[in-house]
């Protein structure tokens, strides 16, 4: 992204869809990790995906935490390739770690002849 | 050729979609209960969903994003997740119900057992989904929904007091009881303003690959889809008020809706309506399902599609089997497909500001949108139709209540 261009992290960028380098969808923007309050250049430093973060977005969010299994990842901000309907992401969802709800879900589909 | 099947997608929305259970039920229902006082509200709300089916197909094409990631996006994961369960609690009461009304009109063509045509039904679905591509599906519903045409010609059989009919599409004061009106004029909106409707056309103008290009499609999808499922609410209700009103009789069954068909145009008339309801509301059937499936993967960001393989978007996949297992255990405990399906219209109605309010926001906003953010008349339509939806989202369940479901 080039730097004139402004983006809304609220609006913009958190609850986005994740997409692999593949074309997976892997994931929705859970939350995000800002560094560099003190030093005067707030950043983000990761994209936060899985249930556990789902705590930090109100009641609603705890109770649906409460009730999904799963662990967090943290995507660095570096994996980021770029931004436009979905969140890019440079490498496989499968390096990330990311959409391995998928993968599991996968062997109860494809013992089905067709699948 | 493409084009004309493309067309087929608002056609299979239109009657799959449009016409559906809730539309069978509350259409002949408020014909043989009101007569033809409520035809104006068909044409609210076939404009209404026209509006919104519109915007939503438009955000989708340009935007890249179905209802439920707009959803998300908009009112964040607290909101957006209340959006989700309320909307997969009304789905699923609609598929139940929609389930029933296929084995329903199964039972009156085969007269086989109800309970048995409901496994059969939901099997046969199941496999329908499993085996057929998306475009084949959109036809074969689509097409063999349009026997139901069939009611135009019997309302037209039926003569009906033409002069009471033109009169029906001026609201007017009424002698009948108001809160029957009221309700029956609520359920009518929600029957026609579905939001699965939205959910599933928008999943499927993403998964077509739709761009800006397509934009003349989607509107011509939209008006002519939706109008022609409309002229077919507007036949259900004029032949139930001319058949039914008279006699007093209260329509509590499928059959019934059958009937008015049966009785100007003879054996031919019953079996087009039974084909026609069975295609209409097992298409419906398959969007309810579907739609349900893309809301939580939307929700949750997993990889979804029918035109993925199954092994390709297994959470989706496993999503929709679930749903239409659900369906079946609701619909088998015996309970009442047409009293489900009033539940489900009512509560339907109650959720509808939650879709439409974000659809409306992100159709807006520039940065999603670019030039093809709402015009002037689709802003004005869709503010207008945001009052009335918050209208009759608060006062739906109180109405329901009131008059015990429209019998006062």
């Amino acid at each position: 992204m080039s730097a004139e261009e402004t983006l809304d992290l609220g609006l913009g960028l958190l609850d986005h869809q994740l997409v692999d380098r593949e074309g997976r969808r892997c994931g929705n923007v859970d939350d995000l990790e800002l560094e560099g309050f003190r030093d005067g250049e707030p950043r983000v430093a990761a994209i936060l995906v899985g249930p556990p973060v789902w705590r930090g977005r109100g009641w609603l969010g705890r109770l649906a935490a409460l009730i999904t299994p799963g662990g967090t990842v943290r995507v660095p901000w570096a994996e980021v390739e770029k931004i436009d309907a979905a969140v890019h992401l440079r490498r496989t969802a499968r390096e990330l770690r990311l959409g391995r709800g998928d993968d599991r879900a996968r062997k109860w589909v494809q013992w089905i002849p067709g699948s | 050729m493409t084009k004309v099947f493309q067309i087929a997608l608002g056609i299979l929305a239109a009657i799959g979609g449009f016409v559906d259970i809730g539309d069978l039920v509350f259409n002949v229902e408020a014909g043989a209960t009101l007569g033809y006082q409520l035809l104006w509200v068909i044409v609210v709300g076939v404009v209404g969903i026209i509006v919104y089916s519109e915007m939503c197909g438009r955000v989708a094409a340009v935007s890249k994003r179905p209802v439920f990631d707009a959803i998300r996006e908009r009112l964040g994961f607290g909101v957006g997740f209340g959006a989700l369960v309320a909307s997969q609690i009304v789905n699923l009461m609609t598929l139940a119900a929609e389930v029933g009304g296929v084995a329903l009109a199964l039972e009156l063509l085969s007269g086989l057992s109800y309970r048995v045509l409901i496994v059969l039904g939901v099997s046969a679905l199941g496999v329908v989904i499993w085996v057929t591509p998306f475009e084949w599906i959109e036809r074969i519903f689509g097409y063999g929904g349009l026997a139901l045409l069939v009611f135009v010609v019997a309302a037209i059989k039926l003569h009906p007091d033409w002069g009471e009919v033109a009169r029906g599409f001026v609201p007017h004061g009424t002698s009948s009881d108001k809160l029957v009106y009221a309700y029956f004029a609520v359920g009518l909106l929600g029957a026609a303003m579905t939001p699965y409707e939205v959910y599933f056309y928008s999943s499927g103008v993403v998964e077509e690959g739709w761009t800006a290009k397509d934009l003349g499609l989607n509107r011509a999808n939209a008006i002519i889809g939706y109008s022609l499922g409309g002229t077919l609410s507007l036949a259900l209700m004029i032949g139930a008020a001319a058949l039914y009103q008279p006699l007093g009789v209260e329509p509590a069954f499928i059959g019934t809706v059958a009937l008015g068909a049966q009785v100007p145009l003879g054996t031919i008339g019953l079996l087009l309506a039974l084909v026609g309801i069975l295609f209409a509301v097992g298409g419906a059937a398959i969007d309810t399902c579907f739609s349900g499936a893309y809301n939580m993967a939307q929700f949750f960001g997993w990889e979804w599609g029918k035109q993925r393989r199954p092994a390709g978007a297994p959470r989706f996949t496993l999503a929709w089997i679930v749903l239409l297992v659900l369906a079946l255990l609701v619909i088998m405990t015996g309970v009442d497909p047409v009293l489900v399906t009033e539940y489900a219209v009512i509560f339907s109605v109650v959720a509808l500001p939650l879709t439409y309010i974000p659809i409306l926001l992100v159709a807006n906003d520039r940065a999603y949108m670019g030039r093809y953010v709402n015009g002037r008349v689709a802003n004005v339509f869709g503010f207008v139709y945001l009052v009335v939806i918050l209208l009759v989202s608060i006062t739906a369940i109180p109405l329901m209540i009131v008059t015990h479901q429209g019998q006062g």
